[in-house]
């Protein structure tokens, strides 16, 4: 185990990528410069498809907030959920995390069906509304970006939170005794103490739920409904019924390209954060 | 479970074929067919593969699989066929044409084939069922719709679940609206105004997978699909009928092909035989499977506007030679109009 | 304990409400879904009209749910091997990139994640069309391979974050002490790092067991899976036996997690 020999640990992973992931990327990229998934002949053409046209610009910015939403919205719950945790004794700390990880092991065939059953028009929410009055008639909530959104979070929090529970884990309940018995508040204690410590996790999570929420196909056109365009589905749709692979290539690698990107970004203000 | 079931498990899951449990296994032989997963798949897999092993000594196994993702998969395979017969709808059918993905197809290999009306079977593949295409509604929510025209009424667009060009019911659908608005195969312009129009009141915009499950939990009460899908959701006590437009309903077949390279050509005509006889298309036609048959001797179930496969002709029907070319364009005209 | 101020209990109150939320969201899906699995109703619905053990016994009923049980089974080989070679592939990178202060460490932690961002499907495809150019047709090796693709990115977070925290002394001392390094891997390492090789084994086979894009171009035939199985029989037919086949996954899945808790600590180290 010394540091000189230690790399060629890694070296049957780096292999097995090469084999079985890089080697179809190269063809994936290949496919999207060629005029046909035969690579007879360079062409621009798949390129020139993705962007520069409007339309799937738009699916691309709308894929890219649909992630940033579900970043914004599993955070907002994932938080609290993480702090309750940390405050928490080891039973209910069990409960949370073993709840934390119910999502990972529900089928997506049934997971689908069940967001139907919460959000449909005689939905469980619905329901709910118009019973307690705060509602008379129906809310529109399946196939609208809110709902989507509410099912990503229970399909994506687990993402979030087992990072963000691992980070504010190693925190020092001592740390903030003092804290506060030094007179600080609860919210500036959390904010000056637990904030810092629980970055990691916060910006491993989020990396995480980006990517798993931007290329998420079936929960999008299943959930979200034909109204509502993400470039997944296009690829699906370019490569399964219109049989244009060239296209279908270019339209994932410009979204591997975009959430690379973004996830770059998130570890860049990571490391920037805990430095500063 | 019994042993011997037990082991034919795990034949089958360590990647073999499943293994022949009778004595006669020395000399039979196995075969791949693709078949669309569900109520197919399950269909076959109990009607038409024990009497193929029954008869033939053939060990069928089944690669369920949605037509479009049959033609993605043996395109990405490039010559060596992932199983030695498709099933298809007209649209994925002329794709496979297109692509040469079919052997060459002698229907005098078929010795059943005086069962099937004249044209069902040519020189890329013979018809194995058909599909009577009109408008299913919730009779306890809606009143029966007369025709296409309907579903752009303001009660009826609310409740409506939309879907695209992506499948051949969904396209068809599309078409026979368009017509009845005043447009064409070759004009879906009248049709792309009144989507637009409709569009921010309808019930929901799908996949096609998703249509069921939405009609059951009540989010749509109208949709278009086959009399397949409104007998089997009938029959497991979802409140569904079946309309016929006042312009008729459209029908098609679903063909079988033999994969170009297949080795197992005979098997897969023998396959392909035994799906059209007269007491496979008798059960696959009955409760639970609900099989529109293209048997000339067999009579279709309760739901089909039809007493014998030879009233096909009175249905409308498509040129899917015409529609192909024109299909890529309409989807990117539906996502788009629809994402508006 | 110290007193809390009015200000702070009602940040407090907001925490516990977010929270509360938050774990109605997690768990109120998979109930629906458990209890869905009851119903009476000949198709999957919710509310259920009456309860009834029946579609579990269909789904055990060993001639009319045959093709389920030998999907279930293929689903659950290619989960093993693939939690099998993602742990192991994943544990061999992680222990070089935490044992290196080199910068392509760096590098390479970052590459080994890519293929968490690639859309599976594109990744299904583009691999059924680089084998078949090379001639390898569709195979249990294959899909095996291609899940552990997906899977690995995960079991490399849980095993890096265990790595992180080794104590390097550790190592030095047990190398002084004359130990070959496989020795020192397995009775030094291992055991340290073992509630995240646990946790990666985990979520690898869960990953793969779930798996539908890759699945869908990399599967044959002879090895037909449980989540393609499950959404034929859910599209057309909306039958029951999904919800039930769903509700043995979470109920052995649950049973698996907290066996593997009470051995290694695993939900401390869930930490992907």
């Amino acid at each position: 185990m010394q540091e000189n020999g230690v790399w060629r640990l890694a070296l049957p992973l780096a292999l097995a990528q090469a084999l079985f992931f890089l080697a179809p990327l190269m063809l994936l990229v290949g496919t999207s410069f060629a005029t046909d998934e035969n690579l007879t002949q360079a062409s621009l053409r798949a390129w020139r498809d993705m962007l520069g046209d409007s339309f799937n610009i738009m699916s691309l910015l709308n894929t890219l907030r649909l992630g940033a939403l579900a970043v914004v919205a599993t955070t907002l719950l994932a938080v609290p959920l993480a702090l309750l945790h940390m405050a928490a004794g080891p039973r209910l700390k069990r409960i949370i995390l073993l709840a934390a990880i119910l999502p990972l092991l529900t089928s997506v065939v049934v997971r689908t069906f069940s967001w139907i059953v919460i959000l449909g028009r005689e939905g469980v929410i619905n329901s709910a509304l118009i019973w307690s009055g705060l509602a008379t008639s129906p809310v529109a909530l399946l196939q609208t970006e809110p709902g989507l959104i509410l099912a990503l979070t229970q399909i994506e929090m687990p993402l979030m939170l087992l990072p963000l529970i691992a980070a504010t884990a190693r925190i020092d309940p001592a740390l903030l005794d003092a804290s506060v018995s030094l007179g600080g508040s609860l919210l500036r204690t959390l904010r000056r103490v637990v904030l810092p410590l629980a970055l990691p996790g916060l910006v491993a999570g989020a990396t995480l739920v980006f990517a798993s929420a931007a290329t998420a196909f079936i929960s999008q056109s299943v959930i979200g409904g034909g109204r509502l365009n993400y470039l997944p589905a296009q690829v699906w749709q370019q490569a399964m019924v219109v049989f244009d692979w060239p296209v279908a290539a270019a339209m994932a690698l410009t979204l591997m390209g975009s959430v690379l990107m973004v996830a770059g970004a998130l570890s860049l203000l990571g490391r920037g954060a805990r430095h500063a | 479970m019994n042993a011997i079931h037990r082991r034919s498990l795990l034949a089958a899951s360590l990647g073999t074929a499943a293994l022949p449990f009778g004595p006669a296994g020395a000399q039979t032989t196995a075969m791949t067919a693709a078949v669309y997963p569900g109520g197919w798949d399950e269909a076959l897999a109990a009607v038409l593969a024990p009497r193929l092993r029954q008869q033939s000594n053939i060990a069928v196994s089944f690669d369920p699989l949605f037509a479009v993702d049959q033609i993605a998969k043996a395109r990405a395979a490039r010559g060596t066929p992932p199983f030695d017969v498709f099933v298809l709808d007209p649209g994925p059918r002329v794709s496979g044409i297109d692509f040469g993905l079919f052997e060459p197809f002698d229907a005098t290999r078929l010795p059943s084939r005086g069962v099937l009306p004249d044209g069902y079977s040519d020189a890329h593949g013979a018809a194995v069922a058909a599909q009577v295409v009109g408008i299913a509604y919730n009779p306890t929510k809606v009143a029966k719709p007369a025709g296409w025209r309907d579903l752009f009424r303001p009660e009826y667009a609310s409740r409506l679940g939309l879907t695209g060009f992506g499948t051949t019911f969904g396209t068809i659908s599309l078409i026979e609206m368009a017509k009845s608005l005043g447009g064409s195969e070759a004009n879906m312009d009248p049709l792309f105004a009144e989507l637009r129009r409709i569009r921010p009141s309808v019930a929901a915009v799908a996949q096609p997978a998703a249509m069921a499950g939405l009609f059951q939990q009540g989010q749509i009460d109208v949709m278009y699909t086959n009399t397949y899908t409104v007998t089997l959701l009938r029959s497991r006590g979802v409140p569904i009928a079946f309309a016929v437009p006042e312009t008729g309903a459209a029908a098609f077949v679903t063909t079988m092909h033999i994969a170009k390279g297949s080795r197992n050509a005979a098997s897969a005509y023998t396959y392909i035989d035994t799906m059209i006889s007269t007491p496979v298309q008798t059960t696959l036609a009955a409760a639970p499977y609900f099989f529109v048959p293209v048997n000339k001797e067999v009579t279709p179930g309760e739901d089909v506007p039809m007493r014998s496969i030879a009233e096909i002709s009175n249905f409308v029907s498509h040129d899917w030679a015409v529609i192909n070319p024109l299909r890529a364009g309409w989807i990117q005209r539906f996502n788009r109009e629809m994402a508006g | 304990m110290h007193r809390l101020t009015g200000a702070d209990r009602l940040v407090a109150l907001v925490i516990i409400a977010l929270a509360a939320i938050g774990f109605l969201i997690l768990v109120g899906p998979v109930l629906i879904v458990l209890v869905t699995s009851f119903t009476s109703s000949r198709a999957l619905r919710f509310p259920p009209p009456g309860l009834t053990f029946r579609w579990y016994l269909e789904l055990f009923d060993p001639v009319r749910s045959a093709q389920i049980h030998v999907a279930a089974l293929n689903s659950l080989l290619v989960a093993t091997l693939t939690a099998i070679s993602a742990t192991a592939l994943a544990t061999g990178a992680a222990l070089a990139v935490a044992r290196t202060r080199a910068g392509w460490a760096r590098f390479a932690e970052g590459a080994f994640l890519a293929p968490l961002v690639l859309p599976g499907i594109a990744f299904g495809l583009a691999s059924l069309m680089f084998f078949s150019w090379l001639h390898q047709p569709p195979s249990l090796l294959l899909l095996v391979a291609g899940h552990t693709m997906i899977a690995t990115p995960f079991a490399l977070r849980t095993v890096g974050a265990s790595a992180a925290g080794m104590d390097a002394a550790l190592l030095e001392s047990s190398a002084v002490l004359g130990a070959s390094p496989w020795r020192t891997f397995r009775r030094v390492v291992l055991p340290l790092i073992m509630p995240g090789v646990a946790a990666g084994a985990f979520l690898s086979f869960v990953s793969s067991l779930d798996n539908v894009p890759v699945s869908l171009f990399l599967s044959s035939a002879q090895t037909d899976m449980l989540p393609i199985r499950l959404w034929g029989m859910m599209e057309t037919a909306l039958d029951v036996r999904v919800a039930a086949a769903s509700g043995v996954l979470v109920t052995g899945a649950f049973v698996l997690l907290l066996v593997m808790d009470r051995a290694v600590g695993l939900t401390r180290r869930m930490s992907v």
